[in-house]
């Protein structure tokens, strides 16, 4: 057997070399094609890669229909907008090292994007340092707009006391006051199941069970027979991606599926388009909906005239993901076009608690106090095998529930988070 | 808490005879050509994607169920002539290196052919739903997947044992150089050697994929249990793995019945106990079946 010729000192080398590669990737100085020294430049951070590529796409295509809508105008202050992107590869750290370079290399004037709540939360943090607006357009976390709360942060999506807000009450009215939760052993789970024990305690209703489930769960079982034992009013389900798929699944093949309804408090359309049938059930919270006048407004020609150009143009629908991204572009550049400035503290009060409609049903406005987006949420059920000619379609939206009644007071938010311009 | 408790054994030995399955193919692998195959998951997840595409394209779930691993084991054929037979004259430490990046690249690849997100592959009707046992009920699935696996593990006993391609395979296992001097065509035991353990890996990955998801990924989750199979079970023993294996899967089961956020552990603290007492495995022996 010939021995390696592979020694230790090589093999740190070359190890070595490899992660500097990787690491530094192209050089800054070689030059970008097709920059125009007089745009107003947004720096867009999304998950371009890996699990969240979908919905980070998505979110994408509504920024550039927002910004292309602006251009068509004329742009803002008479200069052409220009979105610059970058892949924060669902990585807290990538996210806010690429926050950096957008602000001090490509000299963008705010940032926006993002999916996972970890990498809002690291972006929010390093444009905070550099005094850049951000707007959080789809990460959800509570503390974006409480405790990690900052004069130059905003949100367009719900926050997950939102979620857990709307879908609680909604659920409540509907099906009885004895649920089960099979909770992700997280902090994101841990935030779900807190949200929802609010609402018990406020509907009078009580948690029979709550399955603690390690991330990467795929084997439920376990889990399912105590919950059949236990005969809840109402299956809560928090486990996300691959997870969440395997535990409807094995629901559905345990029978249970049949015994007992299941929600939760938010699902997405890009994981559910891939999902069989059998993991296709129950009543979520939803963000936004394409394809129902309850999300849309009846007479809304904002919003049906924005989902028919984004049929055209991509192929498919707008997901809720598109919606965050076409209304914080927007209302970005509304603020800018107003105030005609880019300097962030100006455009920042200019955003602040302005009531504005549009691509959904109602008004809205970035609360003063803590930035988040005062929306609508709304609650639907799902169509198992989805609509015939219409793969896309598998909403049936069935409750509209008001922002005030589900996102905490403004006293509330005020323990946690007190906006300083200073 | 004690009602679950059969239910719950008896998910634990469909798990575990996951986990036995993909150890046994492991197994082969080692025994014979030293290679410790980190691209065994990948075949997992082929197998199943492929399944997923045929299904997809119209053909029955029977179909795929065979098939499926079928064109798996084509693939894993082409890759050891081409990629990993260089090898076995070096030390193990080659072939893993090249296994383990082809793990990494199979994963991107499935990633670009079938997204990152994970993808239905569902159970024919006749699979579908519950039966009640009595006292409790229980998957058709799990119980079709169960004897799926007992039959596999039964037919390639008898293929070793009884089988003069087998006996040879076995012989190989214990002194490849006298079975070449014998007369013997060693290179092609060890190509049918490497294209058995990737179509049991093969058939595990379409049946997993039918209750545990496919995702790119997915196979590689299977992997790390299915080497503490083997650990546990004692290298070289085939008989050892089916141990192993259905050793963890009830560990594992059992303990997120009780501690689910111990699950994870469970099978690395049963593989520390087993070392500690035995650091051979439970039936590591030279020889298979030994």
């Amino acid at each position: 057997m010939a021995y390696s010729d592979l020694t230790r000192r090589t093999f740190v080398t070359l190890a070595g070399a490899g992660s500097a590669a990787a690491a530094f990737g192209i050089p800054a100085f070689i030059p970008r094609r097709g920059e125009a020294a007089d745009n107003i430049k947004i720096g867009l951070l999304e998950p371009f890669t890996g699990v969240y590529a979908a919905p980070g796409e998505n979110e994408t295509n509504g920024f550039q229909m927002a910004v292309d809508a602006w251009n068509a105008r004329g742009g803002v202050m008479g200069r052409r907008i220009e979105l610059v992107k970058e892949d924060e590869q669902n990585d807290p750290g990538v996210g806010a090292q690429k926050a950096r370079k957008l602000v001090n290399q490509d000299k963008v004037v705010a940032l926006v994007g993002t999916v996972s709540s970890a990498v809002s939360l690291s972006v929010a943090g390093a444009a905070s340092a550099l005094g850049t607006l951000f707007i959080d357009s789809g990460g959800h976390t509570d503390d974006v707009t409480g405790k990690n709360c900052h004069w130059n942060v905003f949100r367009t999506c719900h926050s997950t006391w939102m979620e857990t807000h709307a879908t609680g009450y909604s659920l409540a009215k509907r099906f009885g006051k004895k649920w089960y939760f099979i909770t992700p052993d997280y902090a994101y789970g841990h935030a779900l199941e807190a949200g929802f024990k609010d609402v018990l305690g406020k509907v009078g209703g009580t948690v029979i069970g709550n399955e603690l489930t390690p991330l990467g769960t795929s084997d439920f079982s376990a889990y399912l027979t105590k919950i059949d034992a236990a005969k809840p009013d109402l299956v809560l389900v928090f486990v996300q991606g691959d997870d969440y798929t395997n535990c409807l699944k094995q629901m559905d093949q345990f029978g249970l599926l049949k015994k007992y309804p299941v929600g939760g408090p938010q699902v997405e359309l890009e994981p559910l388009w891939s999902l069989p049938p059998a993991a296709r059930q129950g009543y979520w919270g939803i963000e936004w909906y394409y394809n129902s006048n309850l999300t849309l407004g009846a007479g809304n020609k904002v919003a049906h005239q924005f989902v028919a150009d984004y049929m055209k143009r991509f192929s498919k629908p707008p997901t809720a993901r598109s919606c965050f991204g076409y209304v914080t572009a927007d209302r970005l550049l509304v603020s800018m076009a107003e105030t005609k400035s880019t300097e962030p503290v100006k455009v920042a009060h200019a955003l602040e608690n302005t009531r504005f409609t549009s691509i959904f049903n109602g008004t809205a406005y970035y609360r003063k106090e803590d930035h988040q987006l005062m929306w609508p949420m709304w609650v639907a059920k799902i169509r198992p095998d989805g609509t015939p000619g219409d793969k896309y379609n598998l909403f049936d939206v069935i409750d509209t529930q008001p922002a005030d009644a589900i996102e905490q007071s403004v006293a509330e938010k005020a323990k946690v988070c007190k906006l300083d311009y200073a | 808490m004690l009602e679950h408790l059969a239910p719950q054994l008896f998910n634990g030995l469909v798990l575990g005879a996951f986990y036995a399955i993909v150890g046994i193919g492991l197994s082969l692998i080692m025994n014979l050509t030293g290679t410790i195959n980190m691209a065994h998951g990948s075949f997992m997840t082929l197998a199943g994607y492929l399944a997923f595409t045929m299904i997809a394209r119209g053909s029955s779930f029977w179909f795929a169920l065979i098939a499926a691993p079928l064109v798996a084991v084509v693939v894993g054929v082409l890759v050891e002539r081409t990629l990993v037979r260089p090898l076995y004259t070096r030390e193990p430490f080659y072939s893993l290196l090249m296994t383990f990046g082809l793990s990494l690249i199979a994963e991107e690849v499935y990633r670009l052919i079938w997204g990152a997100n994970g993808v239905p592959l569902s159970a024919p009707a006749a699979l579908s739903g519950a039966v009640s046992l009595g006292f409790m009920s229980f998957p058709v699935y799990r119980i079709f997947i169960a004897a799926v696996l007992v039959v596999a593990i039964i037919a390639l006993a008898l293929f070793l044992t009884r089988t003069r391609f087998g006996l040879r395979l076995r012989a190989a296992v214990q002194d490849t150089e006298m079975i070449a001097a014998l007369g013997t065509n060693t290179q092609l035991l060890y190509t049918v050697n490497f294209g058995l353990g990737i179509f049991l890996a093969g058939l595990a990955g379409v049946l997993a994929a039918g209750m545990l998801g496919l995702s790119p990924t997915s196979g590689n989750a299977l992997l790390m249990p299915a080497f503490v199979t083997v650990i546990i079970g004692g290298m070289g023993s085939l008989f050892g793995s089916v141990v192993g294996g259905l050793l963890i899967g009830l560990a594992i089961s059992l303990t997120t019945l009780f501690v689910p956020a111990a699950s994870e552990v469970a099978m690395y603290v049963l593989m520390a106990a087993v070392l500690l007492v035995r650091p051979r495995g439970l039936f590591g022996e030279e020889g298979i079946f030994g």
